[in-house]
């Protein structure tokens, strides 16, 4: 059942799709995420602004697992993920787990990351028939339709490098629909594109927030994170300085470092 | 009566038809098989022994990745004839040895006796008894495992680079959807090497063509060695005399090689471009694995 868009945000514990807690996070001397907090639950549309270098991308990562946090832990529909030491590092030690994370939180990226070597269709039938055993026929019907739905059912059988950033970006969301995953996460998802090819994949994700789908998105599109999101957190220097939603954070600020950032980024002031 | 029963009373267009059918004439003629026998047998094995070399020095087992990386390195290090020299007779000496301490464990005596080498004769490899056929088999397998050795080596290191190239981001993709490392090892990872390992690869097949004329370096009967022996001098002694023929036998496989290695440039233009990743400059061009359009 769709959810409706912009549901509020208190929500029963079995609604929560992806939970983070005390999450920490360093590059060597370097201290990126200082302890973060984040609940995503069902219909959830997060938010995640930032200056670069803010950690915003990094705890995305860290919600798939793509990087791995030296402390805290991380929840997946209440399963908490398992974690063991080798060679003084914490990795995950339940690889099917990390799979099975995974295979339920797609990711968009900044630079789309099309596998080059398929056509578009063959990119978004890929993990459903690899990782989740789909029925090639079923597969490929549903790529079709997903590529439809994004607009660009008719570049089903060509190549990355034959469609423009705003194509791919927009097979790349297909290709993250097409795990029919519990939650999608958006790294950046326009910064690779200029202002034109950007409207037509924020329309996209406009519409798979109207969908009620949970999302997480990093972004620097200030007005995407107003009108898309239902919740909207600010990070700085690893750690949240402030959350809320995007009339409490872009129309009440409340910190002056927000302040100053919206300001610098010249869209809401 | 017989076509070409007596040589010395033919002429002309006749005397060189039958000149050129002679039994030994068809023994060259089998050599070039040798040659592409070499060619058949050594290109799998050198792709296998690529991927097992370049995987092993990619491992995180640390001795594997070390042997990979002796393996590589030290055959790079070394002049391919030395190589070639080198790894039969240590072959077959090791080979000898092994026999002689399994079947003739009585004799106690070491097989260096001086500076020589010496097993019994159940030992022998092959038997000294054996027909002519395994004789050279024998050389020739051997000759095989020292090209796929030298050969194996190099690949391993196109493919290593080949391998390093695929960027990053492609496979950690892949790792975000939830393929195990052996999916995306085989499902991107190799796909994608491809393109960055043909140029090279294809190298590689090129000195390998030109390097067959080594077995003749390692006794075998090959083109070379039949050119230089059916071109050299005849005189009145032979059934068909001719002078220093060299140059034209010589030439002959000159042609050869050129034909094979400018079939070959060909060939793998074609797959340079069909396992290129760039399909922006040629869009109509045949499609890799291309999905049938059912609809």
């Amino acid at each position: 059942m769709p959810q409706s868009p912009r549901r509020n945000q208190s929500v029963t514990q079995s609604d929560t799709v992806l939970a983070l807690r005390g999450i920490h996070k360093s590059y060597g001397e370097l201290d990126v995420l200082k302890g973060i907090d984040l609940t995503a639950s069902r219909g959830d549309v997060i938010a995640m602004i930032g200056s670069s270098g803010s950690g915003k991308s990094t705890l995305l990562r860290c919600a798939n697992l793509l990087e791995t946090p030296q402390q805290g832990d991380i929840f997946f529909h209440g399963e908490q993920v398992k974690w063991h030491t080798k060679r003084h590092q914490r990795i995950p030690s339940d690889k099917h787990q990390v799979r099975r994370m995974r295979a339920n939180l797609s990711m968009v990226f900044q630079q789309f990351n099309l596998w080059a070597h398929m056509t578009v269709l063959q990119n978004v039938i890929e993990a459903p028939q690899t990782v989740l055993k789909k029925d090639p026929d079923e597969a490929r019907e549903l790529g079709r339709q997903l590529l439809t739905k994004v607009g660009i059912g008719d570049k089903c059988d060509q190549y990355p490098s034959q469609l423009s950033g705003g194509q791919q970006q927009r097979a790349a969301i297909a290709r993250a629909l097409a795990m029919e995953p519990a939650a999608m996460l958006f790294d950046e998802p326009t910064s690779a594109l200029d202002p034109e090819l950007e409207a037509e994949v924020v329309r996209v994700i406009q519409t798979l927030a109207e969908e009620g789908r949970t999302m997480i998105i990093v972004t620097h599109d200030m007005k995407m994170a107003y009108d898309v999101a239902t919740h909207v957190i600010f990070l700085h220097d690893g750690v949240i300085v402030e959350e809320g939603t995007p009339d409490q954070v872009f129309n009440n600020t409340r910190s002056a470092r927000l302040k100053q950032f919206l300001q610098s980024s010249g869209t809401f002031g | 009566m017989e076509y070409c029963a007596d040589p010395s009373t033919l002429e002309g267009l006749r005397w060189l038809a039958c000149y050129l059918t002679t039994p030994k004439h068809q023994l060259f003629y089998l050599s070039f098989l040798t040659v592409f026998a070499l060619l058949a047998i050594t290109a799998p094995v050198v792709m296998i022994m690529g991927f097992g070399g370049a995987i092993a020095r990619k491992s995180q087992i640390a001795p594997l990745r070390w042997l990979g990386t002796l393996y590589t390195s030290m055959v790079r290090g070394v002049p391919d004839i030395i190589f070639f020299l080198f790894v039969p007779i240590a072959l077959d000496q090791l080979v000898e040895y092994a026999r002689h301490k399994i079947k003739c464990p009585h004799i106690t005596d070491p097989v260096y006796r001086g500076s020589e080498f010496i097993v019994c004769e159940a030992a022998k490899m092959p038997l000294s008894d054996s027909a002519a056929w395994v004789h050279n088999t024998w050389s020739f397998a051997l000759a095989v495992i020292a090209f796929s050795l030298v050969f194996g080596a190099f690949a391993a290191n196109t493919i290593f680079g080949a391998l390093n190239a695929v960027p990053h981001s492609q496979l950690e993709t892949a790792r975000a959807f939830g393929l195990t490392e052996k999916q995306t090892f085989w499902r991107i990872h190799v796909p994608q090497m491809w393109t960055y390992a043909l140029p090279g690869l294809s190298n590689l097949w090129m000195i390998l063509i030109k390097a067959t004329p080594l077995l003749f370096l390692l006794g075998i009967e090959d083109i070379v060695y039949w050119a230089r022996e059916l071109g050299g001098s005849k005189t009145g002694y032979f059934q068909y005399p001719h002078p220093d023929w060299r140059l034209w036998y010589f030439l002959a496989l000159l042609v050869f090689y050129l034909l094979l290695t400018w079939l070959s440039g060909k060939i793998f233009n074609r797959l340079t471009s069909r396992y290129s990743l760039d399909h922006s400059s040629n869009p109509t061009k045949p499609l890799l694995k291309p999905i049938e359009a059912g609809r």
